[in-house]
């Protein structure tokens, strides 16, 4: 892998399944929103040895209207959301702060967990974004710094910890301590 | 040539609990990743994704019995 520049990175890797998976919705999702991938698959996508059953996406919150055209679209496209087949339902939940979660129709695993951007953390997320550019697209994934950040001082299970250092180790001759303080203070402020 | 001596790696430091032992190969899995071609780790790290994958794919769960796993709503 390599920085093209500091918000491109190249990688070469050989694409699994879960990477085929999430290209493919991306692909429709972009139509119709802004989005940032967050979260696990971000290391994973990076090389940790560790699966995972579901990819989380934070996107631009949307009015009732257009997250309609984007579910219809994901229904042409052969996805299911699991919590419901109600659009209003759909809306209702993301309205209220949770994820809803789509898979390949008849198929519960691997699935993506969508949300809305609904606080400060997430809305910044999606405005501080690495291009991740693949051997089959591109990925729009969250900056490491603030990666490690949120798994360190906010998720905070065995796994995030170690989800944290694996990216910091990777990345150690590219990232910006100071950043990562920074995000700190902000996810503290939040907490508070 | 060894392939440890052809990408500079380290040896891997066993850990004296598992917490730090876990801690220790993501540290070392990492300084790999960090060094070799990508087509080298990815070959190893898609035997573990795409055989999950597989595997949940043969064995399927209704979406209403995995969100009650995961305890989320379902309707």
């Amino acid at each position: 892998m390599e920085f093209i520049n500091k918000r491109t990175i190249k990688l070469d890797k050989i694409m699994n399944e879960l990477d085929k998976f999430i290209l493919e919705f991306i692909k429709i999702l972009e139509k119709h929103t802004d989005y940032v991938v967050v979260s696990g698959y971000v290391s994973i996508l990076f090389g940790r040895a560790r699966a995972t059953e579901d990819i989380d996406i934070l996107i631009k919150r949307l009015n009732k209207e257009k997250l309609s055209r984007l579910y219809n679209d994901l229904k042409k496209h052969g996805y299911w959301c699991l919590n419901t087949d109600n659009f209003n339902k759909i809306y209702s939940y993301l309205d209220d702060k949770l994820a809803v979660r789509f898979a390949l129709k008849n198929e519960t695993i691997p699935n993506v967990e969508v949300k809305f951007a609904n606080n400060r953390l997430a809305r910044e997320a999606l405005k501080d974004t690495l291009d991740v550019m693949t051997k089959l697209g591109k990925i729009k994934i969250s900056s490491i710094e603030r990666q490690i950040a949120v798994k360190r001082y906010y998720l905070k299970s065995d796994k995030d910890l170690e989800d944290a250092k694996h990216l910091e180790e990777l990345f150690k001759e590219h990232i910006d301590k100071s950043k990562i303080n920074e995000y700190k203070k902000i996810i503290q402020n939040e907490m508070a | 040539m060894s392939i440890k001596k052809l990408f500079k790696m380290k040896w891997l430091k066993p850990g004296n609990n598992n917490n730090r032992d876990r801690m220790n190969f993501v540290k070392y899995w990492a300084d790999y990743v960090r060094t070799h071609p990508d087509d080298l780790w990815s070959k190893q790290q898609n035997v573990l994704i795409d055989s999950q994958i597989s595997g949940a794919r043969r064995f399927k769960h209704s979406p209403k019995k995995y969100l009650k796993i995961k305890n989320e709503p379902y309707s």
